[in-house]
């Protein structure tokens, strides 16, 4: 056990280099800085906001409009003139980035009960996610208005009949049934909070795979091309020992590097959504639905994603004894990216269960899939799937670590080497 | 003197290459043994096959009576190897890179620190050892791997081409630490390109060439038989 700790202690302090430590607390800094702009920028989008009026009609009606404005934290920059052209410009030069005209006539318009018509001009000057808030926020107040002269209309008119139900004869209840539970509810709202709750996941996992991987390459790479891995193969230690510190190794500073990285990405993309991300209200049918990890869900995928990271671990050790320096082990990355990467994209865009027998049956060969399956199936009650997942993990690793093992204890450790022309033996 | 190793038909071969076709020799305690030969004779096979890094294809080797196959994690234990072309890891500083070594040979830190005084005698690197072994020179690296090799006091040290990539003034310092840690009782294999440095150092040569050894013997006791002047033309007339 001494032996192992001075082992694993040397392998850590070999990955813990100055630039990586340079290089992860940039990044945080980076996501960090990022997120608070965006934070600030959408703060600033809810704020009190400027908007341009010129209101040509002066009727109660026009003022009704305004008043609505003034109610949805608008600060109204009134323009003069009959001009519309010349209230642009106007509303151009100045730091209002709306402008609403509101015709004469318009009043008497909605008297008659004619399409009465507000213009309105949006100056584009980002293409940031606050600027084109502003004009949405607009769009809402302009259909708040719609509705309440629409009510108002249809209440003078037939005051025998509510307005809603002149104007939404038919109306649809919503349910969602999860397994053999159901709740009133949109599925496209639930499966929205879902998704929210659960989006880092896959992010995290297939960061952590990626780097311990890397790491675990570089780390046997730079063993061969440092020359130090012949005198290392020569120390009364069990070769056992030195595949696990090195793995163990990865397995720490690649969750280090992973956690450190989430944390930083957490706030930008914090920053970036907002509260949109929230879904106030969902609590209540989220728990109706079972839709919730319960101790042992989060122990499930907690195993699950051990796994993973032990099979990407086990792979990673194989493919770097083929590598013969450390630009090699850079492109020895290429199947494990490529194996994670089938999941994680799937994970966004697809449900495994739809796709056809054959590509379903690929996917779940592939052992990063299972940790990716892991969250929907256990919130959907699959807990079978996730066990199997897990067990079939268990045995890939199993066959891994055995490869790996007789690797390490046999000369292959110096002889294997992925070679795309054939070289002469060196003696 | 008891024997410390002992090779007996030693075969490796690389698919259809043979890269030793069967060589026996023994090394007894304190002796130093050096293996001299083209390049592509089998001297690094041999010793990387010694310092249990290759398997052998057939024959039998023992180091102090435990079989290569059966045993290598106790051969480990009793000899420390030092490739030709060795490096130490370049973002430890020297002297915890002796200490990252000697923890492994060390039953106690005791031991450990004893190790480490010594290997800082033999590598004589002064304040320099406080630095990342990344800013030393190739000259100062080798030292440092030497004062690895043998801080320990192993029974049998593998020295492949001790002296290589080092200036006349280091080679002399790093053959004469060789020379008196063998009085102290530890045997050596050594295989090396220099004949000088050969008939300096060793006790007993064996001249190998094609994965067979030709001939052994002491240095004096060769260039008699072959009536030669130096070891190069000893080698010569028995390659013919």
């Amino acid at each position: 056990m001494k032996k192992f700790k001075n082992l694993l202690v040397k392998e850590v302090r070999e990955l813990v280099t100055k630039q990586l430590i340079v290089s992860l607390v940039m990044t945080m800094l980076l996501f960090y800085f990022i997120g608070n702009l965006a934070k600030t920028e959408m703060k600033r989008a809810q704020a009190v906001q400027k908007i341009s009026v010129m209101d040509l009609d002066r009727t109660p009606v026009s003022e009704g409009l305004t008043g609505s404005l003034k109610s949805a934290n608008f600060e109204i920059d009134w323009v003069k003139g009959d001009d519309t052209e010349a209230a642009v410009q106007e509303a151009r030069k100045g730091d209002s980035n709306l402008l609403l005209v509101i015709p004469k006539g318009f009043g008497e318009s909605v008297g008659r009960l004619e399409p009465a018509q507000v213009s309105t001009y949006t100056f584009l000057r980002s293409f940031s996610v606050s600027g084109i808030r502003k004009s949405e926020i607009l769009k809402a107040v302009v259909s708040a208005t719609n509705k309440y002269l629409s009510d108002d209309i249809l209440r003078k008119e037939l005051p025998a009949v509510p307005p809603e139900t002149l104007k939404t004869p038919i109306r649809s209840r919503d349910f969602v049934i999860v397994k053999d539970r159901m709740a009133e509810g949109s599925a496209a709202a639930i499966s929205g909070f879902v998704y929210s709750q659960s989006v880092f996941l896959p992010i995290i996992l297939f960061m952590i795979i990626l780097y311990s991987s890397q790491m675990v390459i570089s780390a046997i790479a730079m063993e061969k091309q440092n020359k130090t891995l012949e005198t290392l193969l020569t120390v009364p230690i069990p070769r056992s020992s030195i595949v696990t510190a090195k793995m163990t190794a990865a397995g720490l500073v690649g969750l280090l590097s992973a956690a450190i990285y989430m944390v930083g990405m957490r706030s930008f993309m914090g920053g970036m959504m907002g509260d949109m991300g929230s879904g106030a209200g969902m609590g209540p049918v989220i728990e109706q639905l079972g839709l919730t990890m319960n101790g042992t869900g989060y122990l499930l995928l907690g195993v699950s994603l051990f796994f993973a990271i032990l099979v990407a671990l086990a792979m990673a050790t194989i493919l770097g004894v083929l590598a013969e320096d450390f630009r090699a082990a850079q492109s020895l990355i290429l199947p494990i990216v490529l194996l994670a990467m089938i999941p994680y994209m799937l994970s966004f865009f697809s449900d495994v269960n739809t796709l056809p027998l054959p590509i379903k049956l690929f996917v779940l060969a592939i052992p990063f899939s299972h940790p990716f399956l892991a969250t929907p199936n256990i919130l959907l009650g699959n807990i079978g799937a996730v066990i199997y997942g897990i067990l079939y993990m268990m045995a890939v690793f199993a066959v891994l670590i055995i490869i790996a093992a007789r690797i390490f204890s046999t000369d292959r450790v110096l002889t294997m080497k992925l070679r795309w022309r054939k070289k002469p033996v060196v003696l | 003197m008891s024997t410390i190793l002992r090779v007996d038909g030693l075969k490796k071969s690389y698919g259809n290459l043979e890269a030793l076709k069967g060589i026996s020799f023994e090394v007894g305690e304190g002796e130093i043994f050096a293996l001299i030969g083209p390049n592509g004779a089998g001297k690094t096979t041999t010793l990387r096959i010694i310092a249990t890094l290759l398997s052998p294809s057939g024959g039998q080797a023992e180091v102090l009576g435990f079989d290569l196959k059966k045993h290598p994690d106790k051969i480990r234990e009793k000899i420390s190897y030092l490739p030709e072309e060795a490096g130490a890891y370049r973002n430890l500083r020297g002297t915890d890179y002796l200490k990252f070594m000697a923890n492994f040979y060390a039953d106690t830190p005791g031991e450990a620190e004893a190790f480490i005084k010594r290997a800082l005698a033999i590598a004589d690197l002064g304040p320099r050892l406080n630095e990342k072994v990344g800013t030393y020179s190739k000259g100062m690296v080798r030292k440092l791997l030497l004062a690895r090799a043998l801080m320990t006091k192993p029974a049998l040290a593998i020295l492949d081409e001790p002296t290589s990539g080092l200036d006349v003034i280091n080679s002399l310092e790093v053959r004469e630490i060789i020379k008196r840690f063998a009085k102290e009782g530890i045997s050596v294999l050594l295989s090396s390109h220099n004949m000088l440095e050969i008939e300096f150092l060793s006790d007993r040569v064996a001249l190998i060439d094609r994965g067979l050894i030709l001939d052994s013997g002491t240095s004096g006791g060769l260039k008699d038989k072959y009536e030669a002047p130096n070891l190069e033309v000893v080698f010569r007339s028995a390659v013919r």
